[in-house]
């Protein structure tokens, strides 16, 4: 079976053409351009270098948020275009499970943080899972809370008061190496760039795990944890109102 | 030859609309999917909702449209988008939407500038429009006199300084308490009140210029408006309403009739959600049939952000093989020249 991730809720547009869980072609691009000029240039080298046709697509599977708003629905609509050409199913999932992935086999705590602006993160704690079986399909990270937009210090107060060891990911985990090692101290692994930023092989892993467990697709929506400003405004207007009656 | 079948998609504000166009004026199918409910409780587009609103109606809306024109992409002779101006996260949805449809379905690309989408509204209601033609494009955010030599060969002559002459109709209804959308509010309102009862100013800026100003007269009402308060009168929005029209509407007939005199034209066509004013519209009628010169206005849905339009101006695109590359970005400030 063959599939298509795509990845846009960072800085960094990720692609990754894969066959069955194992990848084939893999796109990343960390530059100033938008996703919007990146995006279908680079997807149409990868086909053209991997010699795969559009129409060899299987599935289509994209990075849903949490992450940059814009980016999330660049995702989509492309991912979305695309299915609705080529008739075929959608698979989403998080930015966090994707990240996940890069705690292969790790014995701690996997952390994902993605700077979510406005001094947060959005992040969440996950346990690598080696399956009963032991066979590889049944290998991956296993989410252990929702994900969510947390305050940096206050995140990691809580990690650090509940003992365990963690791994961290994500394209935060640069900037907060400091903050995080002055918290946590050796009880935390910091993941270096190359490793910690969106990868095409990471969403691909994490897609076929999904499509694993449910072999079927799904309209992907976007997941933004968070309302918008103006939401959020007009709420505490309406609440301030109610109050005040 | 053979018939040319383009799908036009516009996201740039709040509407999210696709149609199927035949031939860049024949309508085979018109979908719009409109925020206005969604926008009204804040007093105005939210841009982050409009955005939100799109990526959800998306899919949806170019569904619907090709379902009702029974054609499937592989009907498609083009895909047409609108890239700017508007609100970038919203242009951001139907380009990358588009761009992903017309390249899975292995149609030409085509970027369309709003305002000139506006413009082309009209080829959709009137198929033998002759050039040169001179265009009045007024909405909420442009105000425009445009002259068309041909297809895809025209010039500004005429752009505002400050406000646009929707926005102007915006402010003014909101200080009037008429809500939003305000152009339709201040026409709805006027139709009970006298025009002639305040005198606002008229701004036409040097003797020579083309250009627009609306910061002066909204101002003007406004100031009308507080001096009445502190004396303790209340003023009848309806005779405000009514003047405040007229005086807008007169600066834009006012205008029109200049660029004629320097630009001799065989037709003149409206553009824009402000073109839907029925004032504007009999006043550039009158005026325009005592010189002769055609007279052309997209009925009120086709005056609308809509889908149509940017299938129309796709069309002639196509016909000059002048597409957009993979690497189209949304444009949120893009002007016409
Ligand atoms: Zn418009």
């Amino acid at each position: 079976m063959k599939y298509l991730t795509l990845d846009t809720t960072t800085k960094v547009t990720a692609l990754s053409l894969a066959e069955d869980g194992k990848a084939v072609a893999e796109g990343f691009l960390h530059t100033s351009k938008t996703h919007s000029e990146r995006l279908i240039p680079m997807l149409d080298q990868l086909l053209h270098a991997a010699a795969w046709e559009l129409e060899d697509l299987d599935l289509i599977g994209v990075v849903r948020g949490p992450g940059s708003f814009t980016g999330i629905r660049i995702g989509i609509a492309t991912a979305q275009g695309l299915a609705q050409v080529l008739k075929i199913p959608q698979l989403g999932v998080l930015s966090l499970d994707a990240l996940a992935w890069a705690g292969y086999g790790r014995v701690e705590e996997i952390v994902p943080i993605l700077d979510a602006r406005k001094n947060e993160w959005y992040s969440a704690r996950y346990r690598w899972q080696d399956g009963l079986d032991g066979q590889d399909e049944r290998k991956g990270p296993l989410c252990l809370t929702e994900a969510c937009a947390v305050n940096p210090e206050a995140w990691l107060n809580r990690l650090k008061e509940m003992g365990g060891t963690y791994l961290f990911v994500g394209d935060a985990a640069g900037k907060a190496q400091e903050l995080i090692r002055e918290t946590l101290g050796s009880k935390a692994t910091v993941l270096p760039e190359y490793q910690s930023l969106p990868r095409g092989a990471y969403a691909a892993r994490a897609v076929w795990q999904k499509w694993q467990e449910q072999r079927d697709g799904e309209k992907p929506e976007p997941y933004y944890i968070r309302l918008s400003e103006a939401e959020v405004n007009w709420r505490k207007k309406e609440e301030a109102r109610r109050l005040s009656q | 030859m053979k018939d040319v079948y383009i799908l036009g998609i516009e996201t740039s504000c709040d509407e999210t609309s696709a149609a199927v166009v035949r031939n860049g004026r024949e309508i085979l199918s018109h979908i719009i999917s409109s925020q206005v409910r969604t926008h009204q409780k804040y007093g105005g587009v939210v841009p982050e909702i409009a955005s939100r609103e799109h990526s959800l109606h998306f899919e949806g809306v170019v569904q619907s449209a090709l379902e009702e024109a029974g054609l499937g992409f592989d009907g498609l002779d083009g895909i047409a988008v609108t890239y700017g101006p508007g609100l970038v996260g919203s242009l951001l949805v139907g380009v990358a939407g588009a761009k992903a449809l017309a390249y899975a379905a292995r149609v030409p690309f085509i970027g369309i500038n709003h305002l000139e989408g506006h413009i082309y509204a009209n080829f959709l209601e009137e198929p033998d429009l002759k050039f040169p033609l001179l265009a009045l494009l007024v909405s909420g955010g442009h105000t425009n006199l445009i002259l068309f030599e041909g297809h895809g060969d025209f010039k500004v002559l005429g752009r505002t300084r400050d406000d646009a002459a929707g926005e102007a109709l915006d402010k003014v209804a909101r200080t009037l308490g008429l809500g939003y959308p305000g152009g339709p509010q201040i026409q709805k309102a006027a139709a009970g009140g006298n025009a002639a009862a305040f005198d606002f100013p008229r701004a036409m800026l040097e003797p020579q210029s083309l250009d627009f100003s609306f910061s002066g007269m909204k101002s003007a009402v406004l100031n009308t408006l507080n001096s009445a308060r502190m004396k303790g009168i209340t003023l009848p929005v309806p005779d405000l309403a009514a003047s405040f029209q007229q005086a807008v509407v007169d600066v834009l007939v006012r205008k029109t009739l200049m660029a004629l005199e320097r630009n001799p034209v065989t037709s003149v066509v409206l553009a824009g959600g402000v073109a839907a004013n029925t004032l504007l519209r009999q006043s550039l009628q009158g005026e325009l049939k005592q010189r002769n010169i055609s007279f052309v206005y997209p009925k009120p849905l086709l005056c609308t952000d809509n889908g149509a339009m940017i299938a129309a101006a796709g069309y002639y695109h196509f016909l000059q093989g002048n597409f957009a590359p993979w690497t189209l970005n949304a444009v949120p400030g893009l002007s016409l020249a």
